[in-house]
């Protein structure tokens, strides 16, 4: 409802400034729900936690793992989460209640495990050194089928020699990033070989292969929409391409065309990339950089580069680009804190008097004809009453307002119990406000350290300065 | 008291049919509820229905307080600063000592009036009741045809007496289910809604509160006091909820809160602290994740819930913040304050997005945004309630015929349905179930009064609903509770036009005397009731026909 009134929507779509840091233990990974109101995080100890962007606080621990989480996926409803960590195991968290809902255990340590992006009971995991998984957890024993990594072959060898030497091959071909396509009929999956292949999620064969990068593919990600695509690898470079319709009903597997948009890379500096995303819309790519602090943003237009973002001076891993707005979350290396960049809009002081009115130059002003006539107070009083004529809705909700659909919609718990819950992390009060953990040793310091806001025009209470009063 | 019977039917303006008193042969068969109130909506399938239109009406309800904080000389309010809390806690302490020494004498009257109003009532009723319910059924007969516009018929219900002291403010849960009160004698209240039972008093704050807030999920309510702090109750438990940081830290910051808690935070289960004055007004946002709170510092204050945290501080007003709420998406906040001024602000950025002045300037009391969050609701001291479109920044509506000019009496918007108005089952499936909103508000002159958004006409009155101001009024969809400064929580139903009831629970407190915490049917008075309703429900067709004939 807010957009009714601000003008934000002038303000640019890509962030400027760093305007919170939030840290809950040693944060690896993050990723935004659908709705883009809660923020999950996955720690090197393997507990995940789930941050409300509103308050920029603690909604929820989920404990399970005991290592590092590796992925994190959202349910489209936004009610399931899904973590894989590298103790080769993913669970299926249940943010009602905030217990496991599903756990699986694979034999080696998870990549990536993506969530079916309309069905919750069905993920495809990409595994180290393995072969990736669709499994399929609609019954209380999960189904898991082997997806293929190897490139499609049109005509099956006969030769002997031939075949062993293939299969050689075939043993190199190693998944390390998989998605789904935007309705869940197809796997986009990149290979160690800079392959991508496309796998029908219903036959789980490879319907289209092609080789798109000189180095392990590392990420791959689509819009929203899902007719983009971006890859990561480890060739420096970072491509966009366009998908095409693959859930089409004429679709002719052989005729399927990826074709390449973008590379994105600094030639100068030949920087690789630890981690990319699309922004809300696919009009910006970002990337974090290997030894490297800042944060570059693309458009993808031009192709051309718009913004270096500025930030702690620390090397930037898992970056995520918030699903509505221009905010983008990325995870500090070292410390493990979550840096949060955005756009602040500055007060606009028309807002704060209905007669004030900011004027680009000056204006003159003219009087009105009657401006100054005095009339009897009723005669006002009753013209003004007698003119409310006009018919008001106080009920209908305009929809467009964006989340329009949340009536439904799931809706995480209050807790209070947080703290309480966790019981390695007793707090001590030290002193007004402040905190510290209980056993000193420890390395994590304050455990959740919130908003530190950055922001101009942000003026936020810390304990204890808490009043804007003037006087 | 005993106008309360007259408050149901009679002095209403506008569209409530006018109400012959004709005798009627089946009273004695029903010989004690005949009573116009009619409270026979508790029974099941109202009461049933209740949750469903919780969702939508939660949005609708206002969050504002009431407050028996009187301005009586009205303009000094709008003095400035440094005069500013003195002259406040002038005009605050003679109210207080005022509803003191009110109740203690209070026992008495109200006994003696209440049991003379039940008394009375039994004595008119033979002749009025029935003769209501009968033309009513006309009505209904017709309306049901041509869907005349679902129009507000609250009824006196239950009486919930316990307060030692003005009640400021009563809230309906979001489900529907609880009522909680706040009150000046420093407590909070859960009651029932459905029985009118008392649940819980929640004690710990040190001075009298203004404002209580339910939580969206109705399991956790905060409290707002004069001595400046804010608390978060759970509501199964009636025990201070749950802080982020519980175990031995709450030890030394106080877990009655008395001393040393943090500043703009919460120690334990302790309260929340760091305004600076009283808190008068809390709204919690649709998420329930952040809780605002409006105080006589000039502030608003948004809290992070979940740990107890000052998330920001708004300097939002040159006088004290009167009134807050949370639009439907919890993308908006406004709030208003005697210094005129209704501010809109941003949820996420703590910016002021726009801000709304009258002419004429007057203190505004209380604000809520509409069920649809479009418009915003202000309730100021000229009398006046003023619907305003905060993005045109125009008055769109005035709604006036209501006292109002010394205290910040509330209200808020109702919505009724087909539901609600018992004509949605004998519709046919395919029409389209409809609501209706109106405005409801308290009055000075212990009123509550109704208007139709639209024509701005008084749709009910529901006279002297309490004795002396009434300050707040609350609608979730057939119910509608108000308080007082009499200290009694009155809560009304619906009763709809087409639905005649030959019967109903006896109307306003009943006699228990002074005893705590009394819903006005009690839990015996209640199984009692419940058998009469049975019976009635037996009875009720042939009466109905008998009616019909008349």
């Amino acid at each position: 409802m807010n957009l009714l009134l601000s003008d934000d929507y002038l303000l640019q779509d890509y962030p400027e400034h760093i305007t919170n840091t939030i840290r809950s233990g040693h944060s690896t990974c993050v990723r935004f729900n659908r709705k883009g109101d809660f923020l999950a995080s996955g720690r090197v100890d393997g507990t995940v936690v789930i941050w409300d962007l509103e308050t920029m606080g603690v909604a929820r621990k989920l404990r399970g793992h005991s290592k590092n989480i590796t992925s994190l996926s959202w349910s489209r409803c936004g009610r399931y989460l899904l973590s894989a960590c590298q103790g080769w195991k993913v669970i299926l968290w249940d943010l009602q209640d905030g217990k496991r809902y599903r756990e699986v255990r694979f034999r080696a340590p998870v990549y990536g495990a993506e969530l079916h992006p309309w069905n919750h009971h069905q993920f495809a995991a990409a595994l180290f050194e393995d072969q990736p998984m669709l499994v399929d957890i609609t019954d209380s024993a999960d189904v898991r089928y082997v997806l293929p990594s190897v490139p499609k072959r049109s005509n099956p060898e006969t030769d002997a020699a031939l075949k062993e030497k293939q299969a050689k091959e075939d043993a190199k071909h190693m998944t390390t990033a998989i998605v789904y396509t935007a309705t869940g009929d197809h796997l986009l999956a990149g290979t160690s070989k800079g392959r991508l292949n496309i796998i029908d999620a219903k036959t789980r064969e490879v319907i289209y292969s092609e080789k798109i990068a000189s180095g392990i593919i590392t990420t791959l990600r689509l819009t929203e929409s899902g007719k983009d695509l971006l890859v990561n690898a480890q060739d420096r470079i970072i491509r966009t391409f366009h998908v095409p319709n693959l859930s089409a009903a004429d679709l002719d597997p052989d005729t399927i065309q990826i074709p390449l948009e973008h590379k994105f890379q600094d030639v100068v500096n030949r920087l690789s990339w630890n981690h990319v995303a699309f922004s809300a819309t696919g009009e910006y790519v970002a990337a974090s950089t290997y030894n490297n602090h800042e944060l570059y943003i693309w458009e993808r237009g031009h192709g051309s580069l718009v913004r270096m973002l500025e930030g702690p001076k620390e090397e930037q891993g898992v970056i995520e680009w918030h699903p509505h707005r221009a905010l983008l979350a990325a995870c500090g290396l070292e410390t493990g804190r979550i840096n949060i960049w955005s756009v602040t809009s500055p007060q606009r002081w028309s807002a704060l008097a209905p007669d004030f009115v900011e004027v680009e130059e000056n204006v003159e002003y003219i009087e009105r004809e009657d401006e100054f006539d005095i009339h009897p107070q009723e005669e006002i009083q009753k013209r003004r009453l007698d003119q409310e004529d006009e018919d008001v809705d106080v009920l209908t909700v305009a929809n467009g307002g964006g989340l329009g659909e949340d009536e439904d919609a799931f809706r995480m718990p209050i807790l209070f119990n947080l703290g309480e819950s966790d019981s390695e992390e007793e707090f001590v009060n030290v002193s007004l406000g402040t905190l510290r953990r209980k056993s000193p040793g420890d390395e994590d310091g304050g455990d959740d350290a919130t908003g530190e806001d950055r922001g101009p025009g942000k003026k936020t209470g810390g304990p204890g300065r808490g009043r804007g009063r003037k006087k | 008291m005993s106008d309360l019977d007259s408050a149901a039917g009679t002095p209403t303006l506008g569209p409530p049919p006018k109400r012959r008193r004709v005798h009627d042969d089946s009273l004695d068969s029903t010989p004690r509820y005949g009573t116009p109130d009619g409270a026979r909506h508790s029974s099941p399938p109202p009461a049933g229905r209740l949750p469903d239109q919780s969702l939508s009406i939660r949005r609708g309800r206002p969050r504002s307080r009431s407050r028996s904080r009187s301005r009586d000389s009205g303009s000094p309010s709008r003095s400035r600063s440094a005069s500013y809390s003195r002259s406040l806690s002038h005009s605050r302490t003679p109210t207080r000592s005022r509803s003191s020494s009110r109740s203690s004498s209070r026992s008495r009257s109200l006994s003696s009036s209440l049991s003379s109003s039940s008394s009375s009532r039994r004595r008119h009723h033979p002749g009025t009741t029935t003769a209501q319910t009968h033309h009513h059924h006309h009505h209904s007969r017709r309306n049901r045809s041509d869907r005349a516009p679902i129009l507000p018929s609250y009824h006196p219900h239950l009486g919930l007496q316990g307060h030692a002291a003005a009640v400021s403010q009563v809230r309906i849960s979001p489900d529907g289910r609880w009522i909680a009160s706040a009150s000046a004698d420093g407590t909070a209240k859960i009651w029932d809604a459905r029985t009118g039972a008392h649940l819980d008093t929640l004690v710990g704050h040190m001075a009298g509160l203004s404002c209580v807030a339910w939580a969206p999920d109705s399991d956790t309510l905060a409290t707002g006091s004069d001595d400046k702090s804010i608390r978060l109750w759970d509501r199964v438990t009636g025990s201070p909820a749950h802080a982020v940081m519980g175990g031995p830290v709450g030890g030394s910051g106080g877990r009655n809160g008395t001393a040393g808690g943090a500043r703009g935070g919460r120690t334990g289960r302790g309260p929340l602290l760091g305004h600076h004055n009283y808190v008068y007004c809390l709204a919690f946002s649709p998420k329930g994740n952040i809780l605002a709170s409006g105080s006589y510092d000039e502030a608003v204050f948004l809290w992070d819930v979940r740990a107890g945290r000052l998330m920001r501080s708004l300097p939002a007003h040159s006088d004290p913040v009167s009134g807050i709420d949370f639009c439907r998406d919890g993308t908006l906040v406004v709030s208003c304050s005697t210094d005129g001024l209704i501010r809109i602000w941003d949820t996420s950025t703590g910016q002021c997005l726009r801000t709304l002045v009258h002419e004429d300037n007057p203190a505004v009391t209380n604000v809520c945004f509409s069920p649809n969050g479009r418009f915003v609701l202000a309730f100021s001291l000229d009398n006046s309630i003023r619907l305003w479109d905060y993005v045109s920044g125009l008055v769109k509506k005035t709604y006036q015929g209501h006292t109002n000019k010394a205290f910040s009496v509330g209200g808020c918007f109702g919505v009724l349905t087909d539901i609600d108005d018992g004509t949605a089952e004998k519709e046919a499936d395919g029409t389209v179930m409809r609501r209706q909103a109106f405005i409801a508000s308290a009055s000075e002159d212990g009123d509550i009064v109704m208007w139709d958004v639209g024509s701005k006409a008084v749709v009910q009155r529901i006279a002297g609903a309490h004795t002396g101001v009434c300050f707040w009024v609350d609608v979730h969809g057939a119910t509608m509770v108000s308080a007082g400064q009499d200290g009694i929580i009155k809560v009304f139903r619906h009763r709809p036009k087409g639905v005649a009831k030959g019967n109903g629970i006896p109307n306003g407190v009943n006699g228990v005397n002074g005893q705590e915490n009394a819903a006005a049917p009690d839990n015996a008075a209640a199984d009692a009731e419940l058998q009469r309703q049975v019976e009635a429900d037996a009875e009720s067709p042939g009466q109905h026909v008998k009616e019909e004939q008349l």
